[in-house]
């Protein structure tokens, strides 16, 4: 839990993570208005109508105008240090940055070995990684579990899975 | 009354009640393990219910929703970790309470208590979801769409770490909402000349990303956390005369419940903790609230259930989710071709009345289930993490994959799980940005048409009362957050900063 509050004397003006988490904000903000003027002009049958960009521009100001609090959020708003400050304490765990890179390469794997096959992957592999030990735990769940998952929805609920490049087909 | 015994016919099918019976054990096991959530549940049953008609569906994500509600509170009251943001004021009386061999009266005032404000809000529902619908049926686009603007402004209100970034996240699911080809001009927008996206970002892999894949990186950090457990002895349901001293404990969490779950965005968990501050504000005893007193558990129990009716108001009447769970029920119904708002109740009544009976029979069978099985459920915990978290990865793939057979919407739930996990890290909420994509396709669609009649003269919006009482309400909203932290108030429960359900 974190400590009780502090008073504001002691605490920088500008928080330096939220500082980096606005800049990207309004660098992506900025981006994407930019790419709205990209945005192909209506038909001049339409009339006068909103143009396709007003809308997400208006957003986009709405979010840049947020984002250029976040940095003094924790001095503008009172009590928003304590909350903010949960969950940040520590680093982000190694083992956070291994799933990311797993999950991915699961994913990427789709369209090599096929639907089916890189679920069986994911649940042989994910609990490895995870420190599971238990070899007659992680065996009969890698084989059994993503089969009839995957029986369920070819069978049943009629979903064709890509068979990938040297997957295999239930359909 | 014809549509009523309609709905209710709808619901005289077997296959119906089982639905709603697996409904409510997906609800009660989901609810009671920490991690997984109502809304996580919902977004990856819809896959499963692409094949099925509308009525059974939406009951069984109904009956999910109100037992999940209920479930959290099995292992708020046995581990001290509750298994739903909801039942984190639960755990406050309830753990005590079984820590000193009482967990069985506890599971029992939680039942009772859950079921009462489970029907009290239906009861509300049943009158205020039609009158709603009605009322909303004479709204022209000018109120809808400072409705929706209330709607998403209540977003900043929604319990998570900071109402700022709530309201920014909700600007990128609205924004997220844009991509595609806008519907009134023609034009592609943020395409980038993928075909993909030419339709738009499927939300169902972006919801599944958002609630499971970012809870899933999180946990990762958490494997090795271990729970002690208490042993609960046989269930023990309230005597009369217990629930009878309970009696306006449980009226008023009920009242603040349904309430709080029919404003838009906010939900069982805000419910919980209103109630549990209410039932110690107005306890004879407040200095025992904390050690294990029946008021600590009757208070949240009956307004997190009383919430999930009350959050179906204006889901089906309006189209505006009620809360995080109801924004993916929303999801959901629009997926099976249903347009919710007043017209889903004027053109067909008899399914409104299907779902609510859906819910009342569901807030029935988890007080069996509940009862019957808490011991088991308590067990369900006992899952490896390492086990239970790639099954749920699985669920995911599947999900995501199942809506439009495309390798596409994984990638699209993968970037939002990484994207959910960062937000999530740094406090901005997921539920706001789901709001946001359910949200924002009705705003822009209301704006336009305004414009379009007012001749584009924008100031005009503030011309109808209605739309000046939502605008009103939404700059309340949007100060309150402000407002109430300046206030001085009794101390909120510990750890409750959790997204909304």
């Amino acid at each position: 839990m974190p400590s009780s509050p502090a008073s504001g004397s002691g605490r920088v003006l500008v928080h330096r993570v939220d500082a980096v988490l606005a800049l990207a904000l309004l660098a992506l903000c900025g981006w994407l208005y930019y790419v709205s003027g990209q945005f192909d002009e209506p038909s001049a049958m339409l009339g006068d109508t909103i143009p396709p960009e007003f809308f997400p521009r208006l957003i986009l100001w709405f979010i840049g105008g947020l984002a250029l609090i976040m940095p003094f959020e924790h001095r503008v708003i009172p009590g928003a240090a304590e909350k903010l400050a949960q969950g940040r304490e520590k680093p982000v765990a190694g083992m956070a940055y291994y799933s990311i890179v797993l999950l991915v390469l699961i994913v990427a794997s789709m369209s090599l070995v096929g639907v089916a096959l890189s679920m069986v992957f994911a649940c042989f592999a994910l609990p490895l990684l995870w420190g599971e030990r238990r070899w007659k735990l992680i065996i009969p769940f890698a084989i059994f579990f993503p089969t009839l998952i995957t029986i369920l929805f070819a069978k049943v609920l009629k979903v064709f899975f890509h068979p990938g490049l040297i997957g295999f087909t239930l359909n | 009354m014809e549509a009523f015994l309609e709905g209710m016919t709808l619901l005289a099918d077997f296959n119906i009640i089982t639905v709603i019976f697996i409904g409510v054990l997906i609800g009660v096991v989901v609810g009671a393990l920490p991690g997984l959530s109502s809304s996580m549940a919902v977004a990856l049953l819809i896959p499963f219910t692409i094949s099925m008609e509308p009525v059974p569906a939406i009951s069984m994500m109904a009956a999910l929703y109100c037992a999940g509600t209920f479930g959290g509170s099995i292992t708020a009251i046995l581990m001290n970790a509750p298994g739903a943001p909801p039942a984190m004021a639960t755990a406050l009386d309830g753990y005590p309470m079984a820590r000193r061999g009482e967990g069985g009266r506890a599971l029992g005032l939680a039942a009772v208590s859950s079921i009462c404000g489970g029907v009290f809000s239906l009861v509300v529902f049943l009158i205020a979801a039609p009158w709603l619908a009605k009322v909303a049926t004479s709204f022209r686009p000018m109120e809808y769409f400072a409705l929706t603007v209330f709607a998403l402004s209540m977003l900043a209100s929604i319990s998570g770490r900071s109402s700022l970034r709530n309201l920014i996240a909700g600007g990128v699911g609205i924004l997220i909402g844009t991509v595609g080809i806008h519907l009134t001009t023609g034009i592609e927008r943020y395409t980038f000349g993928v075909n993909e996206l030419t339709e738009g970002i499927n939300f169902i892999p972006v919801l599944i990303g958002l609630f499971a894949t970012a809870e899933l990186l999180n946990q990762s950090q958490t494997l090795h956390v271990a729970y002690e457990r208490v042993t609960a002895a046989v269930v023990k349901l309230p005597s009369f005369k217990e629930l009878w001293s309970l009696k306006i404990t449980m009226l008023r969490s009920s009242c603040i419940g349904t309430f709080i779950g029919i404003l838009p965005a906010e939900g069982a968990t805000v419910a919980a903790i209103m109630g549990y501050n209410e039932a110690k504000r107005w306890s004879k005893t407040p200095e025992k609230f904390g050690t294990g007193t029946p008021e600590g558990i009757v208070g949240p129990e009956a307004a997190n259930n009383a919430a999930t009716g009350g959050a179906m108001v204006p889901t089906l009447a309006l189209g505006i989710p009620g809360s995080g769970t109801t924004a993916v029920i929303l999801a959901a119904l629009i997926m099976h071709g249903l347009r919710p708002g007043p017209y889903l109740i004027r053109e067909t009544p008899e399914f409104v009345y299907a779902i609510f009976g859906a819910m009342l029979i569901a807030n029935i069978m988890f007080l069996f289930i509940g009862l019957g099985g808490a011991k088991l459920f308590s067990r369900i915990t006992l899952i490896p993490p390492a086990i239970l978290w790639p099954a749920v990865f699985v669920f995911a793939i599947i999900g995501s994959f199942a809506s439009s057979s495309s390798i596409f919407d994984v990638w699209i739930m993968m970037i939002s799980g990484i994207v959910g996990f960062v937000m999530l890290r740094h406090g901005f909420s997921p539920a706001p940005l789901v709001m946001g994509l359910i949200l924002g396709a009705m705003v822009e669609e209301s704006l336009s048409q305004s414009m379009i009649i007012l001749d584009n003269e924008w100031w005009r919006l503030f011309e109808s009362p209605i739309s000046l009482l939502f605008f009103a309400l939404t700059a309340v909203s949007l100060s309150w957050p402000l407002i109430a932290r300046r206030k001085p108030k009794s101390s909120p429960p510990a750890g409750t900063d959790e997204a909304a359900d």
